[in-house]
């Protein structure tokens, strides 16, 4: 294209504009892309600044404006070695002048042309040859011209030249190494960004002391106190960027505020807290302005770091803070707008600020707060409530208390940095409070209104939607942590609430059931009573269990040390057999037990519980159960499971002090104990029995079950009572009411059945056991697949129920595993999984079968291949690889969905794989002891020879595999995940193997490590640089410079080469991507001096140059000439660490 | 033990004296992909979930099925407690082999089964005529539920997929 003359170029420029502009209707696509187009290159031309410059002076289009602006920054960029000085800075004041000149500019075009004047002054900081610090002179100016437009010109500025120094997301590329945005940035933090926080400050007084503000006035002040929320929240780069300098970068969530030391001077002087603290006080009612000048407060409430010269600095700062929040919340009605800022600003405090700091402040003072905090926190709570019951979208309160609620958690977590006791009053109130929300009226305020009306209607509730357990769960958390801390007063409050409740509900059971035998129709019934109780109820269980146990994943819980301290605190005033013969009988009310006012209340609120449990039981005899709440059914066994893993058969070895009334009522070998575990166990049968049709009540049922059975002391007991017989043999007849409960929890209640089996018994009972729960699942089994006409029965109903069951019960079989069981299911599960082959056959055209199949393999690799010994794994081996030949022959010419196929239409492919994956983790966890678990059973055929290897089976099923994921599949996350923890697993395993790949397995497998490594999630990207080492160091074992093996991992050197040192990446991926590349760099010695030359010779700045090649020089010393060995290959992770972080930043541009 | 065909034909002819082809059962423990009947068609169940009214209500299932002859979409909802008609679907393979004259699994014939006259059957026809020997599958349940009012198979219980060369 001839250059034209500037004329000319507006006119093509301008109905190029007019083109983009128009709606979709008035122009084609071909058009559209021609105009873009025109822009595209219009940006790319070479000096473009005096077209520029005339365009912006004369063209009347603001999008043209807008594109010349853009130009004029990318030429600036692109030419800047070229261009003179002078020019640079008459172009930057051109532009400036500009605006300045034309207040009416469209928003959109000033922005950019203030983005452009900001990167000028960024890129000129580099070569210094520009005098940045002009351009704070004349912004200082502007802003005290006193003209609001001016001034928000000014601010304008100010937040470009903020997001271009930030070096975050907000910056633009020009080009330039990391290491330049990282180093412009420390710089601008150090004066500039302060200069500009000065400024703000000087503007927001001068605000602030004025009494009235118009429109256009306090416009203005919104923008400043924007742009220094924008300062307090600059994520500082520290002086020395370490090993986390790409990550620092990058991240922008939650910055707290941690200024270098320069910055004392200017936030340790309190005038500075207090204004912020005087303009909140100003606007508070603006709810925009009100979040800005809040959040302000809350960055300063989380200051920390150098910027403290000693820790009394920290606590006159933190006192200052308190006195300055506290004057600011008392006194005042707060807006709804507030609730989250002022939480913020506590929570950053708390969790900020070191406890020696808290407990440094006045007493006065940190009494005040922490009272403050109790009433704040209180009102949220209620307020929260409010917003429920309004059912609002927007639950702001709720947000707050939340937040308050986990500062508590924080607080007293540590209490023992804190005078004891203090929290004790705090904890009562926020805890009654809590109580007092949750309860109907006229104890409680649930669901009333502001105006007091109670609110009842009755929505539909899906099953998706969780359980309030799981909903509230950190709001339940700090409760009970509170309620903990005030034990004394909580536990007998919710005891008394409960028994009452219980009472009530009682009596309403009764008088319904007397309403319905006269009247007898069930639609009479008023269930709004019940409803009430069930809901009180419902939240006494939540928190008591809260309160009372904790829920830990892996650890033995423990009694929680506060309530074991108040039971032993008043254990001398207690009757014992009072409180066991109360706990024994849970058909009486507790107050008609005589002396049941000395008895031990932490016993008696799981007596309160039983008595709930046991009023239920009995509504279900009295045919009742329709009015009965399953929500309340599903707490109270959710209850009764928590309590039981931390409490039954409480061992005192693992307690300094135990209180007496707790181990008499329910320790090891007592009766308490024998008692409650039957009847546990007969309310888990009544519950299985009476609630089939409620899923996931029989779900927490069976869950409780498990509880009870999943340690030997507790299943010793458990195998003791005659009902886990008949519960055994009940279920073993597959007849109602078990076989109606979902699969899940069959599959469960056979783990139950199993784990109780390994109980202590004599010989005989135990034989007798297993004849009744695992031999008529054989037997029936078998007589059904032994059938003559099997195969043509097999599709009937009943049939395939029956198949379906016995494959559950084989899945929760397996999921019984223990080390101490293994020996005997494993010979068990085996005769199954050859007949299980069998009936891939027979169900072959059945997905959901052939599914349960696999299922019940991958269950029995992922419990067992663990533990198994060379002959044991063997015939495992083998079983798996019949399974996939049969699977892969039926699998051929299979037509799936159509490509919008949902992610279950695979399941099969995903079982597959995790079997795959279940058998190659035996190479890492390995318990098993030359078969030490098997002694005895295997005489003599431990020297076979192997028939079938671990690799065998997993190559055979890659070969199934491989070819059906597509990446189309590889975009569900679950396969895609699966898929590369499978083949970089064999990769490291068998890397002898994949040589011998066939030719189209090996290239899609390469093909597919490529992907992971490039274009998946980091975690993908992890797995594929974990697979590299194994293949380079097999190829070099095997010193064929012709193998495509060998070819592919001189690929993968560029690949992990570029990804090191050209692009960003997180830490963790260096040590992955670092490990690779020794191995590859061991095995490609000159292809890698050629990669470093070729990156040498591209680079045009010669210190540049020498510090590249320097570092080179210095990573390649670390191990020369590169062996694999492992200790050479340590000292090149080390040095390549400093290499990133040296001059990893100098190659990674943006 | 009696062979399928011979347990087939006796519900046949149970059925067309008026029984009943279908059990119940509880609600709560059908399954995905099991069969119910919706709106008096037999299906697949291809969804199914439940909910409840209000916090303390009881559980109520919604399921979703596909009519296994005509593929049209049903779905009803139903307390989890409250008994389903379940259809006893048993599906059976024949090789045609000879017009209107069936060979069974186990080498009897099966002679009562009439052509249907729709599309269907002039499908099995043709494929007959040129030469195909091919299994065709019908299911007892839609023998009765379809074609005892009429006394001859309309060819609904017959399933198009089945119809396969072999």
């Amino acid at each position: 294209m001839a250059a034209p003359g500037p004329p000319e170029v507006i006119t093509q420029l301008e109905s190029a504009a007019k083109v983009l502009m128009a709606p979709p209707s008035m122009v084609s696509p071909e058009q559209r892309q021609h105009a873009e187009h025109i822009f595209l290159s219009f940006r790319k031309s070479k000096s473009p600044f005096a077209v520029c410059k005339h365009i912006l002076e004369t063209s009347k289009v603001d999008y043209v404006l807008f594109q010349a602006a853009t130009a004029v920054m990318e030429a600036v960029v692109r030419e800047w070695v070229l261009l003179e000085k002078s020019s640079i800075e008459s172009l930057r004041t051109f532009l400036l002048t500009y605006v300045l000149q034309r207040p009416n500019l469209q928003k959109y075009v000033r922005e950019q042309v203030l983005l452009a004047v900001a990167v000028i002054v960024k890129r000129g900081s580099l070569d210094k040859s520009i005098n940045c610090k002009s351009i704070f002179q004349e912004v200082g100016q502007l802003i005290t011209s006193g003209n609001p437009t001016i001034q928000t010109l000014a601010c304008s500025i100010l937040m470009a030249l903020l997001g271009e120094f930030s070096s975050s997301s907000k910056t633009s590329s020009i080009g330039l190494s990391m290491e330049f945005h990282g180093s412009c940035k420390r710089v601008f933090q150090e004066e500039d960004l302060k200069q500009i926080f000065m400024l703000t400050v000087e503007v927001l007084q001068e605000f602030s002391r004025q009494d009235n503000l118009n429109a256009q006035m306090s416009s203005v002040f919104q923008k400043y106190l924007a742009l220094a929320n924008q300062v307090l929240s600059w994520n500082f780069l520290p002086p020395n960027l370490g090993r986390h300098y790409m990550a620092m970068l990058e991240s922008t969530q939650n910055v707290t505020l941690k200024p270098t030391e320069s910055w004392r001077e200017a936030l340790l002087d309190t005038r500075v807290m207090d204004l912020f603290f005087t303009v909140h006080r100003k606007i508070r009612e603006d709810s925009d302005m009100a979040q800005d000048s809040l959040q302000c407060l809350a960055q300063l409430a989380s200051m920390h770091g150098p910027v403290f010269p000693d820790e009394s600095a920290q606590v006159s700062y933190l006192a200052h803070l308190v006195e300055g929040l506290l004057s600011m919340i008392n006194g005042i009605e707060m807006e709804d707008s507030e609730a989250v800022g002022i939480s913020n600003i506590i929570s950053n405090m708390i969790s900020m600020f070191p406890r020696s700091v808290l407990t440094a402040l006045p007493s006065d003072l940190f009494t005040s707060f922490i009272n403050c905090l109790t009433l704040l926190t209180c009102s949220f709570g209620r307020s929260a409530a409010l917003e429920e019951v309004l059912d609002k979208d927007d639950m702001v309160y709720m947000e707050a208390y939340d937040r308050l609620l986990e500062a508590w958690l924080t607080l007293v977590q540590d209490d023992e940095h804190f005078p004891r006791g203090c929290f004790v009053q705090s904890a009562v109130q926020v805890f009654n409070g809590y109580i007092q929300c949750h309860l109907a009226a006229p104890d409680g305020t649930r669901n009333l209104s502001g105006n007091g009306v109670t609110s009842t209607e009755d929505e539909e509730i899906h099953e998706i939607q969780e359980d309030d357990r799981e909903l509230f769960s950190d709001q339940l958390a700090s409760i009970g942590t509170l309620g903990r801390v005030a034990a004394d007063h909580c536990i007998p409050l919710l005891t008394s609430l409960l028994e009452d409740r219980v009472t009530r509900l009682h009596g309403q059971l009764q008088r319904t059931q007397q309403h319905l035998m006269a009247a007898s129709d069930p639609a009479t019934v008023d269930r709004k009573v019940l409803d009430d109780l069930y809901e009180d109820i419902h939240w006494l269980l939540l928190v008591s269990g809260c309160l009372l146990a904790d829920d830990p994943q892996g650890e033995t819980p423990l009694i929680p040390a506060e309530v074991m301290d108040f039971s032993i605190s008043h254990s001398t005033e207690v009757d014992i057999n009072t409180t066991l013969q109360i706990m024994g009988s849970p058909g009486e009310k507790a107050s008609s037990i005589p002396g049941f006012d000395r008895t031990d209340t932490v016993v008696r609120l799981l007596s309160a519980v039983l008595r709930t449990s046991e009023v239920e039981s009995r509504a279900t005899r009295a045919s009742l159960t329709t009015l009965l709440s399953p929500q309340m059914g599903k707490d109270i066994v959710w209850f009764l499971r928590r309590w039981a893993k931390t409490y039954l058969l409480v061992d005192e070895k693992l307690y300094q002090q135990v209180s007496i009334p707790l181990v008499t009522a329910f320790g090891a070998d007592t009766e308490g104990a024998q008692w409650i575990v039957g009847y546990l166990l007969e309310k888990v049968i009544s519950n299985l029995s009476v609630w089939s049709s409620e899923p996931e009540l029989a779900n927490d049922t069976v869950e409780l079950l498990v509880t009870l059975v999943e340690r030997r002391e507790r299943a010793n007991m458990v195998v003791q009572c005659e009902n886990w017989w008949n519960l055994a043999k009940q279920f073993a007849s597959r007849s109602p009411p078990l076989h109606l409960l979902s699969s899940s929890v069959q599959r469960n209640l056979m783990k139950a059945l199993v784990l109780g089996g390994f109980a202590h018994m004599d010989a005989d009972t135990k034989q007798q056991y297993w004849a009744e729960v695992l031999h008529p699942l054989q037997q029936r089994f078998l007589n059904l697949i032994n059938q003559e006409n099997f195969a043509q029965i097999s599709q009937e109903t009943a049939v395939r129920q029956e198949i379906t069951a016995t494959l559950e019960a084989l899945c929760g079989i397996a999921e019984a595993t223990q080390i101490d069981n293994v020996a005997a299911l494993f010979s068990f599960l085996m005769e199954f999984l050859s007949s299980c082959i069998g009936l891939m056959e027979v169900y072959r055209n059945t997905p959901e079968t052939i599914n349960l199949i696999i299922e019940v393999f991958v269950e029995v690799a992922h419990k067992q291949i663990c533990y198994l010994g060379e002959v044991k794994s063997m015939r495992l081996y083998e079983a798996c690889l019949t399974l996939l030949q049969v699977y892969s022959k039926n699998n051929m010419g299979r037509r799936r969905g159509e490509s919008t196929a949902e992610e279950d239409q695979y399941q099969d492919l995903l079982l597959i794989m995790e079997l795959l994956t279940n058998l190659l983790s035996k190479e890492f966890i390995d318990f098993s002891d030359t078969d030490e678990v098997f002694r005895g059973q295997d005489q003599g055929t431990g020297t076979t020879t192997r028939p079938v290897s671990a690799a065998d089976v997993v190559l055979y099923g890659v070969n199934i595999v491989l070819p059906l994921m597509s990446q189309d599949l590889l975009k569900f996350p679950s396969l895609c995940n699966q898929y590369y923890k499978l083949i970089t697993f064999i990769c490291e395993i068998f890397p002898e193997k994949i040589p011998q790949l066939p030719e189209e397995l090996f290239k899609s497998l390469m093909f597919s490590l490529e992907l992971g490594m490039t274009s998946m999630s980091s975690e993908v990207s992890q797995l594929c640089l974990e697979a590299l080492s194994p293949l380079a160091e097999q190829c070099a074992k095997n010193q064929d410079k012709e193998s495509p093996l060998f070819i592919a991992t001189r690929h993968f050197l560029k690949l992990v080469f570029d990804m090191l040192v050209l692009q960003k990446h997180s830490m963790e991926m260096t040590v992955a991507a670092g490990e690779a590349l020794y191995t590859l760099v061991c095995l490609h010695q000159v292809e890698y001096s050629e990669l470093v030359e070729a990156l040498l010779a591209s680079q045009r700045d010669a210190v540049i140059y020498q510090r590249l090649a320097d570092a080179f020089n210095k990573l390649s010393a670390s191990s020369t000439p590169p062996t694999m060995d492992r200790k050479q290959k340590v000292a090149f992770l080390k040095s390549l660490e400093e290499f990133v972080s040296n001059v990893g930043g100098l190659l990674c541009v943006k | 033990m009696a062979d399928s065909a011979t347990m087939q034909d006796t519900e046949f002819h149970k059925a067309d004296s008026g029984a009943s082809t279908t059990f119940p059962m509880q609600c709560s423990s059908l399954r995905k992909n099991g069969h119910v009947v919706l709106k008096g068609r037999p299906c697949k169940i291809v969804e199914m979930s439940t909910s409840k009214t209000g916090k303390h209500g009881h559980a109520k299932v919604h399921m979703v099925g596909i009519d296994i002859f005509n593929g049209k979409k049903y779905e009803d909802i139903c307390p989890s407690t409250h008994n389903m008609d379940v259809p006893n679907v048993t599906r059976l393979d024949y090789q045609v082999d000879g017009y209107m004259s069936l060979l069974k699994d186990n080498g009897d014939q099966k002679e009562d089964l009439k052509l249907p006259t729709n599309d269907l059957g002039k499908e099995i026809q043709s494929k007959f005529e040129a030469g195909d020997s091919f299994m065709v599958s019908n299911t007892p349940f839609a023998l009765c539920w379809e074609c005892t009012t009429s006394g001859i198979c309309k060819g609904q219980c017959i399933e198009r997929r089945s119809l396969s060369g072999k």
